[in-house]
């Protein structure tokens, strides 16, 4: 069997192992390599066998930690080496010097080193768990070889837009002619049911992929091979398949003699070629196929969305990406294509007619262009608000240790006075701020982990699985380590200075050690809070607009009823089952599926409105212009049975609904929605007026009451209801409505299915609840998010308004002290410290204010009708964070009353 | 000889008589991960090992490099008399703890 992980550790188990004394690394390695080879990795998938091998290295990593920190209490301070400060020895020892000096010093106020390291490890964890995602699904790649040398090729719409995809014939003809590319490779996704002997059927993602696609995308197969040239020369003649490595671990439980053996896809046999490297699952991010099969398949594997594609220039299924010649340039590419384009367009002006190719450098592609330009403002967006929580607990961090300074003022005073050098004792203060910021970055990565391994096991409501190793890898280790060791000697810089500032005497003479000089620290670290709170209100802020989105988007009335209902989604076209004997079969079910107890009613209709699926089809209303340089309209549809509008409760206006006599042979006939109506024929009547589809004329029956189509927030958008009877649908949603708990109807009309045709392939099954969490998956994430970040900044800045707080109150004790004995009572001290920690608030929170009203405005484009200023969000919020404020300012203001004024009076 | 044993030093004790011949990290992690129900992490074992051997209660010895662990070897334990003695000391010193206790407190298993 091959092994599973390179011998040699990858970078990010190496630099854990570090942290091991140096005679345990390669003893823990070993074992951590034998448990997961042999024992670990056999046994669980994938994922789940990287997330025990991540747990088991970090715990390792951690108690090896402790271990050599305990080691430092047993063995003495070192004198610096016999070679002297200035030799690499004596560097070594310095540094080693400094590092105990700075441990001992943590491990000496155990309280502030957790509170600074808990600080530093959510802000770290926040920015290292969006880190990892983002970088594996928009920086990374999938893992194809130089892939500075490829460009992604997509041929424009007709309407202009420029990123779709290509034929089969625009693609042979380019592959064959092109002067720029050493190569083209073409791939599409396709979905079908395959099977191996003895297994049961399942439904499989793969991609159809051109013979070179292995070779030229430097993809070396696991086991066996990729295509040769001959297997996609000519149609269907070849059935060989390379499976995923995945696939291969699930379904032929890892058989080192795979190749060679029979998969069945839409029950014709394929022979397995080859099994993918591991990691390796397509051109997608984030989603692993199953299998791969000769692009000269297609139409074999894709017969579920029938007709030939190899031929037919005007069906676009194709994604390419082209290998650059030596010395081509992406623009130079970029320009070729589209001349090329200009070619087939003069050629095969029917099919051609306007469609352009662009070629962009694979690098700037994540995913698709357009899903980058939706995708890079969120991530920007997530970015700036992990920065902030950030910034914050940075910021509790430099408050800490401005105060330590303070406290340490003397100390240092005296080290000075004795002829230290001012550079040995920053140097000193530095490595311990460096130390606790690594140790925070530990903590960070440990806390990302935790969060990540829930997101792992998260499926967003779409049909496709979502596979994201989301296991730290050197990138992110190295990214984890960076912003660490940056926050730690950026924040840590200006208290080092601060509190190492030569002015000696002052503080010498100054019994308190306090006081003087102390003035300018203690209105830094208020500046500190000031801006903290400022933050955490603005991040608050966001936080409560989007929940405000979240409830205005719960609250919008969808149009159709969205009570108790079950939906499956059987496809009769993969299931060989043709049209005369489907006709028959959808009646079957939708009877079988009436008489289920509990259901009140039942309708068929080939799309629910607000899913995934967004489908238009051209057509031309009577007496309509058609749009600029087109020939018809693209307007949102459904194809739906005659009991759609009472089941789904979505009222006809005027004329009627479908009747059962709707069939083929009668006249054709739609129902229009009323936003249909307004926008074609406004102040007229729509019934009796006709619309034109593939050279049918269809007559308007019914105008039906707006329903909400692709998202909540839209305004109504023109629809159009086709009859079922008139246009057969192989695949269809049974919808049924009850009186029983959701999943007892979906469990019942499963059930159902199966005993009529246990053949028939069911695509998706779910239930009304989880059809709308689509709609509402954007604005509850990020409520969800926001609210998280927004909350985690609130507890930092009440962990940093504490801190100040309680040092204000151990500072002032004999201020305290002799007020107390002067007759003040312990409410009206607690009031004074207070009030003290609240003006902060108070300056804090205008300026975050100020700086909500001005940023805000960002977040417009993601929000659901609420402004950006939305007032219940600005009252609501400072409420909050007066709260959290007083309740931190109130637990160490107590501590002030407790003062006994003799005790006090006696401190200093 | 220096005070008795910690907890997991005697659960590695008992996990190197249990295992015999094949007391190494792996088989001693799932060990006490079987039996005991506690995760411990290989990080933890080896420290705790060699402060056993400093002090006589186990030896240790280098296996061969095996291509099951990437090519590193194996640092297998054995148990020394003193280590026997030792594990005998604690369990002797806890039995007479708990001794008349049992009735008390009620059995669980």
């Amino acid at each position: 069997m091959t092994p599973l992980v390179p011998s040699a550790p990858p970078l990010w188990l190496r630099i854990l192992s570090w942290l091991l004394p140096r005679r345990h690394r390669e003893l823990v390695l070993g074992d951590l390599y034998e448990e997961y080879t042999e024992l670990i990795r056999p046994r669980r998938g994938a994922v789940r066998s990287r997330i025990w091998l991540v747990r088991q290295a970090v715990a390792s990593a951690g108690s090896g930690l402790a271990h050599r920190v305990y080691d430092l209490f047993r063995t003495p301070l070192s004198q610096p080496g016999p070679g002297g400060p200035k030799s690499p020895r004596g560097q070594m020892d310095i540094l080693n010097q400094d590092l105990k000096y700075a441990v001992r010093r943590l491990f000496g106020s155990p309280g502030f080193t957790f509170v600074a390291i808990l600080s530093l490890a959510l802000g770290i964890g926040a920015n290292t768990a969006l880190f990892t995602v983002v970088n594996r699904l928009m920086l990374e790649g999938v893992g194809l070889s130089d892939p500075a040398t490829l460009v992604q090729i997509y041929t424009s719409e007709e309407d202009g837009y420029p990123y779709s995809t290509s034929s089969y014939p625009d693609y042979f003809d380019l592959r064959e002619q092109n002067e720029v590319f050493e190569d083209v490779v073409a791939h599409a996704m396709f979905f079908a049911q395959s099977e191996v002997d003895g297994g049961e059927p399942m439904l499989s993602m793969g991609e159809v992929v051109s013979g070179n696609y292995f070779d030229v995308l430097g993809i070396r197969p696991a086991l066996g091979r990729g295509f040769l040239p001959e297997e996609d020369a000519t149609p269907e003649t070849h059935t060989v398949v390379v499976i995923g490595f995945e696939y291969w671990q699930r379904v032929f439980a890892g058989d080192p003699a795979v190749v060679g053996r029979t998969l069945r896809i839409l029950r014709r046999p394929y022979t397995i070629v080859g099994v993918a490297p591991e990691g390796f699952g397509g051109m997608w991010p984030g989603i692993e196929v199953d299998m791969w099969v000769p692009s000269m398949m297609t139409d074999h594997v894709n017969r579920a969305f029938g007709g030939t594609r190899l031929e037919n220039r005007g069906s676009r299924s194709l994604f390419l990406t082209a290998r650059l010649a030596a010395g081509v340039t992406p623009d130079q590419a970029a320009e070729y294509v589209a001349t090329f384009s200009r070619g087939l367009e003069g050629a095969y002006a029917d099919t051609n007619d306007g469609r352009i190719m662009t070629a962009l450098p694979a690098e700037d592609v994540a995913l698709h262009p357009f899903v980058d330009r939706a995708l890079l403002p969120v991530a920007g967006l997530l970015f700036a608000v992990v920065g902030l929580v950030l910034l914050i607990a940075c910021t509790n961090l430099a408050s800490f240790l401005l105060a330590r300074g303070a406290d340490r003022k003397k100390e240092i005073a005296v080290r000075l006075a004795l002829g230290a050098r001012r550079w040995t004792l920053i140097r000193q203060l530095m490595t311990e701020t460096v130390v606790l910021a690594v140790l925070g970055g530990l903590g960070g990565l440990l806390l990302a982990q935790w969060t990540l391994s829930l997101v792992v096991g998260f499926q967003p409501p779409i049909p496709i699985p979502i596979n994201l190793d989301l296991s730290p890898d050197g990138t992110v280790l190295w990214f984890t380590l960076l912003i660490a060791v940056a926050a730690g000697m950026l924040f840590g810089l200006v208290p080092a200075l601060q509190s190492t500032r030569p002015d000696v005497a002052p503080t010498l003479r100054d019994e308190s050690g306090a006081v003087a000089g102390g003035r300018s620290r203690w209105s830094l670290r208020n500046g500190l809070v000031v801006a903290q709170v400022g933050l955490s209100f603005v991040l608050l802020i966001g936080a409560g607009l989007f929940v405000r989105s979240l409830q205005k988007a719960q609250s919008i009335d969808p149009g159709f009823d969205t009570s108790a209902a079950a939906m499956v989604w059987p496809n009769m076209e993969m299931s060989y089952i043709t049209e005369e004997e489907g006709a028959v079969l959808w009646e079957e079910l939708v009877q079988r599926a009436a008489a289920l107890p509990g259901v009140t009613g039942v309708t068929l209709a080939d799309r629910i409105p607000l899913g995934f699926a967004v489908q238009t089809t051209n057509l031309l209303p009577d007496g309509v212009a058609p749009p600029e340089d087109l020939d018809a309209f693209a307007v949102d549809h459904a194809v739906i049975d005659e009991h759609y509008f009472e089941v789904m409760a979505v009222p006809v206006v005027a004329g009627r609904g479908f009747a059962p006599t709707d069939v083929a042979e009668n006249e054709p006939v739609v129902v229009v929605s009323a936003a249909f109506a307004r926008r074609f024929w406004p102040g007229e009547a729509a019934l009796g007026r006709t619309l034109s589809r593939r050279d049918r004329e269809y007559r308007v029956v019914g105008v039906a009451r707006d329903t909400k189509v692709r998202t909540l927030g839209e305004s109504p958008r023109p629809y159009v209801y086709f009859a079922h009877r008139q246009n057969y649908s192989p695949v269809l949603n049974i919808v049924v409505h009850g009186i029983l708990p959701e999943p007892e109807l979906l469990g019942q009309l499963q059930t159902m299915v199966r005993e009529t045709r246990s053949d028939l392939v069911v695509l998706s099954a779910s239930t009304m609840r989880e059809h709308l969490a689509l709609p509402l998956y954007a604005p509850r994430m990020a409520a969800m998010l926001l609210g998280v970040f927004g909350g985690l900044a609130l507890v930092l800045s009440g962990i940093g308004l504490y801190g100040v707080v309680s040092y204000s109150v151990a500072r002032r004790t004999r201020e305290v002290g002799i007020r107390m004995s002067l007759g003040a009572d312990a409410r009206k001290v607690v009031g004074m410290v207070v009030a003290g920690g609240m003006r902060l608030v108070a300056v804090g929170g205008i300026l975050g204010l100020i700086l909500s009203a001005t940023v805000t405005w960002l977040l417009s484009r993601f929000l659901y009708g609420i402004s950006t200023t939305d007032v219940a969000t600005f009252v609501a919020i400072p409420l909050v964070l007066t709260a959290v404020a007083m309740v931190a300012a109130f637990i160490p203001a107590r501590r002030a009353s407790r003062v006994n004024p003799v005790e006090a009076l006696r401190t200093e | 000889m220096r005070k008795g044993l910690g907890e997991f030093e005697h659960l590695l004790l008992l996990a190197v008589m249990r295992l015999g011949d094949e007391a190494y990290g792996v088989t001693m992690r799932r060990e006490i991960e079987a039996r005991t129900g506690r995760s411990v992490s290989l990080g933890a074992i080896y420290p705790s090992m060699d402060r056993l051997e400093e002090r006589g209660l186990v030896s240790s010895r280098m296996g061969p490099p095996t291509g099951e662990r990437g090519g590193r070897s194996r640092r297998y334990f054995r148990l020394e008399p003193a280590g026997e003695r030792a594990i005998r000391a604690t369990r002797d010193m806890l039995a007479s703890m708990w001794d008349g206790h049992e009735a008390y407190l009620g059995s669980d298993r």
